[in-house]
């Protein structure tokens, strides 16, 4: 039995300090005893006290709470997903990106950013949602490409994710050289990283990720069968299409919140159930919650070293993320090497 | 429980793999399906179980139409033993026998007592309780073999098809196994189809025989029926002599 | 099908609540109440005293008008004039804007710049800052205007008055030196030749191309598609271009450099020894320099008649 109490408080652990880091971690330099007292009123839902800094306050409840928050749930819901994927197309190496969420998403960002809306007070949401919604439509095109009949081979949801993804980038491609004066910020915004600050992107994202975790959630056991093959999930009584297809649509509502309001940050929901496949073994009911919160804790301190790391600069984090990414790969090359010893 | 399979044709497209197969089993009988490889005892298997893309067949386990039953009755009236023995790696062997439970589980698969006592039960019968929180990975394929076999009777299902099931086992196991599933025939009324390659196993436990070749039924019914010299040598292409052993019990084929 | 349609609905839905939920702006009579580009109503009690500027236009624009004083922070970019260099930096450039920092400086008013993002704006606005955004003009009456918005927001309307009526009057002898002349030499202007088979140039609708033919030349970029456009070699060989002007000089392009360049030598331009560096800062940053830039392009091109 793989014993899991001790990781579960590790992990917990593990999040506090990741939060605690984060919300401490800033240009400003801000005396820990007062972030903490922030903080402490804040979870009371008490106002701080007057003798606070006024500004310090505004730094960390509006600049580097939701950041941390922002940062958990994008964590949560790409590794909770990847996590998913790997499961439903029993491939370690699937991403959630895996079926057009992240291409789509870009493509629906680049068209808002280079379609100049009026700039208007209100424009900055129409970014966002247009990349959500542009993302959902993607996933939705490679289902109705992929399906047969009534079912949905694992196959060719891959070849039409694969195929619908080149297509929908190579557009984004065509876009951007014409983008000219949106040209940063549309590098920037694929780059991954919070363009938007405040509490607005963690309103925006939450009731979908929300949704998305809890469903994916639920099919935890059904995602143990799914592993043995579409034939015997059905004959151990599994309705195979429903499950799959409702396992992409919690996974998707989830990815395509993440990425529309941070951008495309790689290598999170490839890494962290890889990694945490060997702590908790194959059980989705362990490995998806362990995944979600260890995703959490991974974004949170690799946005940390992001707004670090070239100070008063901050790095797009996912150029962190997929820093971290060539040397996991590499580890597993000399594992898998070792093994063929 | 009695089952009643009548299939015109089935396949995975049009082109149907098998065609005219029609047979009755009644409760606690043993059927061994036997031919070369290609000759359809698999897509049988699958047609059956209600995996099959394309399927004109109809099936009745106790008069219940297979074809209108959910998914999950059909998986309380019949557990399937595929012929791969392949096992995601990072599962624990009771995981993978547990799953067998699955359609009487709810949606997070919490196991209750009943559960638990099959699951046990199974191992106990397939001798992989010893295994029981070893990795899946780390067993050997008739280790593997033998934990997908406890999964299916610890579905515990009346009706019990079992694709090659025997095949990387030792003979130790073979017959151990096949002597327990006819066991279960005879104490639980179980039904059981087994598709196999080795005739003299076949022989051996087989109530009924079919022969398949080329997608559909060459012959059906008792060992007198079946197993005859002329018939074998011409399904499996291959002249071979089928000899009554002295002690009155085992028929054994032998290649001439 | 359904699901989708209705996962479509519920997330309009919410974002159009979202939209509902911005502050409103509270007309107040105050001192100083200026509408910016994004048609905000900017008011402020008395001319803003801690300012930080987020473009160097902005930046340079300010001391321009002796409102240097009040700037308290800038971007990475801002480098002219030099006193602001000494200035605290929040970011900008290719990275993200320090928020943090520019928050803890409490800065009454902080004005952005075409470059800046409306996503950094609502962001600032945000966090309770008062945000005047300043775009890009498209010509001098343009820059003269974002002078004048300047001068008052910081309170030194007299000096930008002063400012654009001085430039004005630049302009104005110009265009009366170069009323009567025909001959209009053609430009090729170079922004980035890291492809030196299709470099970047100025295309129609830039400053460029009305700096240039404001003091007398024709830009060839003028016939592209885009702003920021390539053009091939070979299109340039067939314009041959009486003069080249190297808007890349400041990152070391050099004539030399040029003449070299595979199939360049035979442009004429480049036979007569007419490639001359040029400091893109006089007609790209937006400010009064641009009039420097348009008197110096007026010498390139009529040497004769401006001494």
């Amino acid at each position: 039995m793989h014993k899991l109490t001790r990781p579960t408080l590790l992990s917990f652990a593990a999040l506090a300090i990741a939060v605690l880091l984060s919300v401490g971690v800033g240009s400003v330099a801000i005396p820990p005893k007062e972030t903490l007292e922030v903080l402490w009123n804040t979870l009371q839902g008490t106002a701080p006290t007057s003798d606070i800094n006024h500004t310090y306050q505004i730094i960390l409840l509006t600049l580097r709470l939701p950041r941390t928050i922002l940062m958990i749930m994008t964590g949560a819901a790409l590794a909770g997903s990847g996590c998913a994927y790997q499961g439903l197309f029993q491939n370690p190496l699937a991403d959630p990106y895996l079926i057009g969420a992240a291409s789509g998403a870009g493509l629906g960002a680049i068209i808002s950013l280079t379609l100049g809306w009026p700039a208007s007070p209100f424009s900055y949401l129409a970014v966002p949602m247009t990349a959500f919604i542009s993302a959902l439509l993607t996933v939705f095109l490679v289902f109705q490409l992929a399906k047969v009949k009534k079912t949905l081979p694992v196959t060719n949801l891959i070849l039409a994710g694969v195929a619908v993804s080149s297509f929908v980038t190579a557009l984004t491609s065509f876009l951007l050289i014409n983008a000219s004066g949106e040209l940063r910020r549309a590098v920037v915004w694929l780059l991954g990283g919070s363009t938007m600050a405040g509490w607005k992107p963690v309103l925006g994202q939450l009731p979908y990720v929300l949704v998305g975790l809890i469903g994916l959630s639920a099919y935890a056991y059904k995602l143990n069968v799914l592993q043995f093959g579409d034939e015997q999930a059905l004959q151990l009584g599994i309705n195979v299409n429903r499950a799959r297809t409702r396992i992409v649509v919690f996974a998707t509502l989830s990815t395509a919140a993440a990425v529309a309001f941070t951008g495309v940050i790689g290598f999170v929901g490839l890494i962290i159930p890889h990694i945490l496949r060997r702590v908790t073994g194959g059980d989705m009911r362990r490995l998806l919650p362990f995944s979600m919160i260890g995703g959490a804790i991974f974004l949170v301190l690799a946005d940390v070293v992001a707004r670090v790391i070239v100070a008063p600069q901050e790095l797009p984090v996912g150029i962190i993320t997929s820093l971290c990414g060539a040397p996991f790969f590499l580890f597993i090359l000399r594992r898998s090497k070792e093994k063929d010893w | 429980m009695q089952l009643r399979v009548s299939i015109d044709q089935a396949g995975y497209d049009q082109s149907a793999t098998i065609r005219n197969i029609h047979f009755t089993l009644q409760e606690g009988q043993l059927l061994a399906v036997i031919g070369p490889n290609g000759s359809g005892k698999t897509t049988l298997i699958r047609a059956i179980s209600q995996v099959l893309p394309y399927d004109e067949g109809q099936y009745h386990i106790n008069g219940t139409n297979l074809k209108e039953a959910s998914e999950n009755s059909r998986a309380q009236l019949m557990a399937v033993v595929p012929q791969s023995t392949y096992v995601p790696p990072s599962f624990l062997v009771r995981e993978v026998v547990l799953m067998g439970r699955t359609p009487y589980m709810n949606w997070n698969g919490k196991s209750s007592r009943v559960d638990e006592k099959f699951v046990q039960e199974a191992m106990e019968q397939t001798d992989v309780k010893k295994f029981e929180d070893q990795l899946c990975g780390e067993l050997s394929a008739g280790e593997r073999q033998r934990v997908i076999l406890a999964r299916a009777l610890a579905q515990n299902t009346p009706v019990l098809l079992m694709d090659e099931p025997t095949s990387h086992l030792d003979l130790r196991y073979q017959i151990e196994f096949l002597e327990l599933t006819r066991t279960l025939g005879i104490n639980n009324g179980k039904t059981v189809l087994v598709a196999m390659h080795d005739l003299n196993l076949a022989a051996r436990f087989g109530d009924l025989f079919l022969a398949m070749k080329n997608g559909s039924t060459d012959a059906f019914g008792s060992a007198q029926d079946v197993l005859l010299p002329e018939k074998l040598s011409e399904i499996y292409d291959l002249a071979v002599r089928v000899i009554k052993l002295p002690d009155g019990g085992s028929t054994v084929v032998i290649p001439q | 099908m359904k699901k989708f349609i209705l996962l479509i609905t519920i997330s309009i839905i919410i974002s159009a609540a979202f939209s509902a939920c911005s502050p409103s702006i509270a007309a107040v009579s105050a001192e100083i109440s200026i509408m910016d580009s994004l048609e905000k109503q900017i008011t402020l009690d008395q001319p803003a005293a801690k300012i930080v500027t987020l473009s160097p236009p902005i930046t340079e624009m300010l001391y321009a008008i002796d409102a240097g004083d009040q700037v308290i922070a800038r971007d990475s970019f801002s480098d002219y004039p030099e006193a602001a260099l000494s200035l605290p930096d929040i970011g900008g450039g290719f990275a993200e804007y320090d928020l943090e920092t520019i928050i803890s400086l409490e800065p009454d008013l902080v004005i952005a710049g075409g470059i800046n993002t409306v996503e950094l704006v609502q962001s600032l606005e945000d966090l309770g800052l008062t945000v005047y955004y300043l775009a890009n003009p498209f010509d001098l009456e343009g820059t003269f205007a974002s002078i004048e918005a300047l001068g008052i927001l910081s309170g030194h309307e007299d000096q930008a008055k002063e400012l654009v009526d001085g430039l004005r009057s630049r302009v104005d002898a110009v265009s009366t030196i170069l009323e009567n002349v025909e001959d209009k030499p053609t430009v090729y202007y170079e922004l980035d030749a890291t492809d030196v088979a299709k470099p970047y140039t100025p295309g129609p609708n830039t400053f460029y191309t009305s700096l240039i033919g404001m003091a007398g030349g024709e830009n060839i970029g003028e016939k592209l598609e885009f702003e920021w456009a390539q053009i091939s070699l070979e299109q340039l060989l067939v314009e041959d271009p009486d003069l080249i002007l190297l808007g890349d000089a400041m990152w070391g392009v050099t004539p030399e450099s040029v003449a070299e360049r595979a199939g360049w030598g035979s442009l004429t331009a480049v036979t007569n020894g007419i490639v001359l560096p040029f400091d893109d800062n006089l007609i790209a940053r937006i400010g009064p320099r641009q009039v420097d830039g348009l008197e110096a392009l007026a010498k390139i091109f009529h040497p004769d008649l401006f001494k």
